[in-house]
């Protein structure tokens, strides 16, 4: 027996040791693989496209965020990994120092091992996330009936560059590893496994502390929404704060209220009481770090989730333009819409018959040489009852800046039109009048991509004196608008008879709705809400993985612990209630913890938009939360019946 | 010629409230000699021989193995010395269970890249004079634990070490496997000239030394050497202990 021979027998007559750390490892190259395969993705290249450019805006950074924290945790999971399979280890580097095993022998030996464990792990994790995420994708866009979802493609780039992250981050661990046997002396080594553990403890301030850091991270996250400051560095900021609040919320506060429970006897010696409470202060302890990722990577997976469906809710498109139905109408000296007045009665008509109540306003814009656009206050007036907002008054000289998309709307709520006065040169011709802005208006009623202006009729039409054209904006508020597509397809066939919408020719007349553009929306966030939701369950997957990585590697230690006390007299029943409640524990306070992160960051994303974002959110949650009971209790069932193998 | 010799050697733990587990202790061992060191528990037994195991360092004091200090070694000095001037064996055997008796008794001379041809022979040899020939090529879980610790001692001694070094050798074994483990080591004395240093709290596994030590909190207490024959020897032994106040077994020294 060389020395090569040693360490390949080593490895081979201790599989469950090894197998347990390899399938982590290969777990945590596959989601990181399907995670680079989709942002590698030609066709998500880039700016993500949505219908908004505030929450495209989010998409982006959300998507930049998530890969940066995907990388950490892989890391993370992978040191953490490590380390218990060292741990686990201690004993025999001991044996094997005392025996003469040079410091350089056993690096070599553990760096050696690590890196046939990394290669091996980066191979089957790029192959099994090959499958995977192909299967997901298919998947995906079957279910959606996104038309157009992601199509395959060979992901060089994303093996490339998963692979040498990862050969780059198992040097590292190798590295690291051998740090790590360096720390106590020989004797300890040796006596690792029988030593009994230094009850955990916890720090006041520390505990304080992390109260402290969750409070200032989610204030940093509302003045980032509120305070419409879109800097990359507030939001990271703020997420870092809460990330590490959360660290010392598991490590110290949580250990900090198991021996507060202790210290209380009529709680603590209450029958299997005192099991479950001493157990639990070491589990609380040992598990912290698992517990701190799991629940951070849930938050990640459910603000992600849920900011791709608002985008896709209805409420957005309703944002951005209030009116059911536009129809324009255009009007110059020698080309007339002779159709105007039959055509509005056609949808007026459609909409009673149909049983769909409605209002009806409309409006003719004037242009400056700047390029705004002036509306009378009569029109304005008009257009606002029908939505619902109060009538304005207005001076000569004096003008309402109203604004017409979603940015300029949060704008003026914000910090209002910026400037006290405007200036306006008629569009044809050379007078020109300074006036005076009033006030901004909070509501989006002209719906224009340009500054758009309300002025009195008499100053209007000073203004549109010499056009010759006019455009007669006809517009339908509908409230059940959403259920109108069978109407609209009806209207569009019937307006457009007789036209050829194909070619380009050119009509008097526009009708648009806004249930088409909806539809269009959707389709175009399709891409978003796919990723978004694969990167979700992507990263709940590796949450849940966590658990099971970490009751796997416990179990032998469970088994010996649970045989010793089962001696003393446990019934069945009691091993099962003090098991239970363990799992509880472990399963659910990290998803609490999660629902809380995640619920800030939706009450955050309900500042930015006009729709209420409740149904999401509680959509999420519950089935988040189904997933996670059957999940549960499968492994509890499992966890139990080998239990039970073993002890009685 | 002096194998071990320990001068003036003291540990202190810190912590909390320092604690001295031993002071002043003179030692000196000789070519070829089995030395016991006895005591109740707590006695600094344990921490001795760790410190002459070169696993834990002492605070004052010198310790010389065949002339050499080991703490005054680098790591990789150090390692080499174990591997060539040290064996050991545990009262919990501490072989390696993925390997088989054969690997773990090869482990010191693999880790030296000893000649496969010079290793077979050395274990074959070895193995023979133990009575462990026919269970070589076994697992460490599925032989006795007489035969494990048979294994260990094979293992501590198959690079021909100048010092064993035994902690509670007998202490996790029956009293046959006891007496047969310790007829070992005292045949492979006598035989071979090895020089060995025994920690145990068994007057029984103790007899088999030639000289036996006795430590009460933190200092030497008494040594006894081997007479005409065991039986006496035992006697001694026994004598001592109860003046210890072990009351002939171990107890642990009551303290107020």
């Amino acid at each position: 027996m060389n020395f090569r021979q040693f360490a390949s027998n080593n490895v081979f007559r201790n599989k469950r040791t090894y197998v347990a750390h390899f399938l982590s490892s290969a777990f945590s190259v596959m989601i990181f693989f399907t995670y680079s395969l989709l942002s590698f993705h030609p066709n998500l290249r880039g700016e993500i496209v949505s219908g908004s450019t505030t929450l495209s805006v989010l998409g982006t950074m959300g998507m930049k965020i998530s890969q940066v924290i995907i990388f950490v945790f892989s890391f993370l999971f992978l040191l953490y990994s490590v380390s218990a399979f060292i741990k686990l280890r201690k004993k025999e580097f001991g044996i094997l120092l005392l025996l003469g095993m040079s410091r350089k022998q056993l690096n070599r030996m553990l760096f050696v091992e690590n890196i046939v464990i990394g290669v091996a792990a980066i191979v089957t994790g790029i192959l099994v996330g090959v499958v995977f995420s192909k299967l997901i994708l298919l998947i995906c866009a079957t279910m959606l009936a996104v038309e157009h979802g992601l199509p395959f493609y060979l992901p060089g780039n994303a093996i490339l560059l998963t692979a040498a992250a990862y050969l780059a981050l198992f040097i590292i661990v190798a590295a690291f590893t051998s740090f790590m046997t360096k720390k106590g002396t020989l004797a300890e080594l040796i006596k690792a496994e029988d030593k009994p553990k230094p009850e955990p403890k916890a720090s006041v301030l520390l505990s304080l502390l992390s109260v402290l850091l969750i409070a200032i991270g989610y204030a940093c996250v509302f003045i980032f929404v509120i305070g419409r400051i879109l800097s990359f560095a507030l939001l990271f900021g703020g997420v870092l704060l809460v990330i590490i609040g959360t660290y010392f919320l598991f490590t110290q506060l949580s250990v900090y209220i198991m021996r507060a429970l202790k210290r209380r006897p009529h709680i603590f010696f209450n029958r299997t009481n005192l099991l479950t409470i001493s157990e639990m202060v070491y589990r609380m302890r040992d598990n912290a770090v698992m517990f701190f990722m799991v629940s951070i990577i849930s938050a990640i997976a459910f603000t992600g989730i849920g900011t791709s469906l608002a985008i896709g809710d209805p409420g957005l498109a309703a944002m951005k333009n209030p009116y059911a139905f536009s129809y324009i109408s255009f009007n110059e000296s020698d080309y007339k819409n002779d159709f105007e007045q039959k055509h509005i009665r056609l949808i007026e008509e459609t909409l009673e018959r149909e049983g769909f109540a409605y209002q009806m306003a409309s409006y003719t814009p004037a242009h400056t040489q700047e390029g705004f656009t002036l509306v009378k206050l009569s029109d304005y007036n008009r257009l606002a009852s029908a939505l619902g907002y109060d009538p304005e008054m207005l001076q000569h000289g004096e003008t309402l800046a109203a604004p017409s998309t979603i940015s300029q709307n949060s704008k003026y709520k914000l910090e209002g039109a910026g400037t006290d006065t405007v200036r306006m040169v008629q569009f044809e011709g050379s007078w020109e009048m300074t006036m005076h802005i009033k006030k901004a208006l909070q509501h989006i009623v002209i719906p224009e991509p340009y500054e758009v202006y309300i002025v009195t009729d008499s100053d209007y039409d000073r203004f549109n004196a010499g056009n010759l054209m006019k455009v007669n904006y006809v517009e339908f508020v509908v409230p059940k608008w959403h259920d109108t597509r069978a109407v609209t397809r009806e209207l569009t066939d019937a307006i457009y008879k007789g036209t050829d919408t194909g070619s380009l020719q050119y009509t008097p007349f526009q009708f648009s709705a806004l249930v088409t553009q909806w539809v269009e929306s959707r389709q175009t966030n399709g891409i978003l809400l796919i990723v978004s939701g694969l990167v979700g369950i992507v990263f709940f997957t590796f949450a849940a993985s966590f658990i099971y990585f970490r009751l796997y590697a416990d179990l032998s230690r469970d088994e010996e612990q649970y045989r010793m006390i089962s001696k003393v007299g446990l019934s069945r029943k009691e091993l099962a209630k003090t098991v239970t409640r363990q799992l509880v524990l472990m399963f659910f306070l990290p998803l609490l913890v999660a629902f809380i992160h995640s619920s800030v960051a939706f009450l955050a994303l309900q500042q930015l938009v006009d729709f209420s974002v409740a149904s999401h959110t509680l959509a999420i949650f519950a089935s988040f939360l189904a997933i996670q009971i059957i999940y549960f209790f499968v492994t509890r069932w499992r966890y139990l019946n080998h239990l039970y193998q073993k002890v009685m | 010629m002096e194998i071990l010799s320990v001068r003036n050697l003291g540990k202190i733990y810190k912590g909390m409230v320092s604690y001295e587990a031993l002071s002043n202790i003179d030692l000196s061992i000789n070519q070829g000699e089995f030395v016991g060191i006895m005591g109740p528990s707590g006695s600094g037994k344990t921490t001795l021989l760790n410190m002459i195991s070169t696993i834990d360092k002492p605070t004052s004091g010198e310790i010389h193995i065949a002339g050499e200090d080991p703490y005054t070694l680098s790591q990789n000095k150090l390692a080499m010395f174990r591997r060539r001037e040290l064996g050991f064996v545990f009262q919990s055997f501490n072989l390696l269970n993925t390997l088989t008796v054969k690997e773990n008794i090869l482990l010191p001379l693999t880790l030296d890249g000893v000649g496969i041809k010079e290793m077979n022979a050395r274990v074959e040899a070895l193995a023979d004079k133990l009575g462990i020939t026919s269970i070589l090529d076994k697992r460490t879980y599925e032989i006795s634990g007489g035969q494990a610790q048979r294994t260990a001692i094979a293992r501590a001694l198959i690079h021909e070490p100048k010092l064993l070094l035994a902690d509670e050798p007998t202490g996790n074994l029956d009293s046959k496997s006891a007496r047969d483990v310790m007829e070992i080591l005292e045949k492979r004395n006598r035989e071979d000239q090895s020089t060995m240093l025994l920690v145990t709290h068994d007057p029984v596994a103790a007899s088999y030394c030639s000289r036996v030590i006795f430590i009460k909190d933190g200092q030497l207490y008494n040594e006894i050497y081997y007479g005409d024959n065991r039986a006496s020897f035992y006697q001694k032994i026994i004598n001592v202990l109860s003046l210890l106040g072990g009351n002939g077994h171990e107890f642990p020294s009551v303290r107020i």
